[in-house]
């Protein structure tokens, strides 16, 4: 190999990187809470529906787990203009993702809708909660003690995920990374710095999670 | 009028018939209790008392006035004035005692929470789990857990408790705390309908006992006539069962 590595070459878009990558998990956390709304409603759907409401749900989760999340966003980008619907390139990227995410969420936070035991739904349900309020006060609360580690994980998916968004021109860290590239032609070296920072972030995530996870459940001394 | 009257009242899980043409009536202040073997129905008639189990003919009448099991405005005033305890406690496991106890008095009835919480810890005190508010379910015993569902069924105020089999599930020496906390709640003239296998405990605190077999009442009377002069042969010979045992 005759590659001579210049790593200060690219120092000087070491500020543009670091602003892409906090734009990257801005994404991840906005796609995060809606993919979750769109979960928690799916799983409700699919939990409490009638028939139609549960097929729609179905139909829903079918579509955005069976194709490529770049396809979805493809999709959105560029066929939808076509029924005159049109989104700028970091709208596409976040419902994409948004959707994606939350088909998968509806399957798991469905899992956690499962997991709840029958006892205590009986007991809800004879005090006369209505669904809302059985979601609110004894499901979520179950579901975010049990769900913590899969949902963690399936944040950290998307932080790396939003990497797509710089396909579409979005100035996330891939995007800054691509625009980088094609100013300095120093591919090994800035992938090198980006995959670094992809690294840093998910460090972070998992850190800031792990916190969360401590203030949250740490003293909680029921056992579920 | 009867405080609660069922009339002919069928029930089934999916194909399977649980309960056919139960008739009862329950006086105010009365205590009533179920007997009979595991699968007569006992449970299943508390079940569709307070409506998780749809009954598929047959009336329930509360002061007069007709439980229609499809409509929610009515099974909620159902709800309002009859509360169950079960055999496992169902206690939330996400949420401390107190709160346990709390939750539906502010949540659903929209109660003041500082009155509900005050009335809560009367009730936990008297139940005996004074100490115990800021406690989880995981964290008590079994009978300890019992109480705190008793104290739950309490706080909603209710005119008539269903007590199901509450004490099947607790070590014999944890047995005595629930007995005696029920014992209490007869002696204020609270309205009961017992599911239970404490035979002693049945005739110690019923005005009536109805005998459940194959989903039906095969015979209802004062304990000492179901004891001790039962007149249908299932009730001698279920009877005689139970004194053989003891």
């Amino acid at each position: 190999m005759q590659y001579t590595f210049q790593f200060g070459q690219i120092t000087r878009y070491l500020p543009d990187l670091l602003a892409g990558a906090l734009i990257s998990l801005e994404i991840a956390f906005v796609c995060f809470w809606g993919a979750l709304l769109i979960g928690l409603l799916g799983a409700m759907a699919l939990h409490f529906g009638g028939v139609w409401t549960r097929r729609v749900a179905r139909a829903y989760v079918a579509c955005f787990t069976n194709t490529p999340g770049l396809v979805q966003i493809y999709f959105i980008y560029f066929a939808l203009p076509e029924f005159g619907i049109l989104f700028s390139s970091l709208q596409a990227v976040i419902i994409g993702i948004t959707l994606n995410a939350g088909g998968y969420l509806t399957l798991i936070l469905k899992s956690g809708f499962l997991s709840v035991h029958r006892n205590e739904l009986d007991a809800a349900e004879v005090m006369g909660m209505s669904r809302l309020q059985l979601v609110r006060y004894i499901i979520v609360p179950h579901i975010a003690r049990v769900l913590f580690p899969p949902i963690s994980n399936k944040f950290i998916l998307m932080v790396l995920g939003t990497a797509v968004a710089g396909v579409f021109g979005v100035e996330d860290l891939m995007g800054r990374t691509i625009n980088a590239n094609a100013e300095s032609f120093r591919a090994i070296e800035l992938l090198s710095v980006t995959a670094c920072l992809y690294v840093a972030m998910t460090i972070l995530a998992t850190l800031v999670l792990a916190a969360v996870s401590l203030l949250c459940f740490g003293r909680r001394r029921s056992s579920i | 009028m009867p405080h609660l009257e069922i009339t002919n009242l069928d029930a089934a899980y999916k194909s399977q018939p649980v309960l056919s043409g139960v008739s009862l009536s329950v006086e105010k202040g009365e205590v009533v209790s179920l007997i009979g073997p595991s699968g007569s129905g006992k449970s299943t008639l508390l079940r569709v008392l307070v409506g998780l189990l749809p009954p598929r003919k047959g009336t329930v009448v509360l002061d007069g006035t007709p439980v229609d099991y499809s409509d929610q405005r009515s099974l909620r005033a159902l709800r309002d004035r009859c509360a169950i305890v079960f055999q496992q406690f169902n206690l939330f496991r996400n949420m401390d005692v107190l709160r346990n106890v709390t939750i539906a008095p502010v949540k659903i009835k929209k109660r003041d929470r500082r009155e509900v919480e005050a009335e809560a810890e009367a009730l936990l005190a008297k139940v005996g789990l004074g100490d115990k508010l800021r406690a989880y379910p995981s964290e008590l015993s079994g009978g300890q857990q019992q109480r705190v569902a008793i104290a739950r069924a309490l706080a909603l105020r209710p005119e008539i408790l269903l007590l199901d089999e509450v004490t099947s599930a607790l070590d014999p020496e944890l047995v005595q705390e629930v007995l005696d906390i029920i014992r209490l709640l007869v002696g204020e003239g609270m309205t009961m309908l017992v599911v239970s296998h404490e035979m002693g405990f049945v005739r110690e605190v019923s005005s009536r006992v109805a005998l459940m077999s194959a989903g039906a009442i095969v015979e209802i009377g004062s304990p000492a006539q179901i004891f001790d002069a039962p007149k249908t042969e299932r009730a001698k010979d279920f009877v005689a069962k139970i004194l053989r045992a003891h």
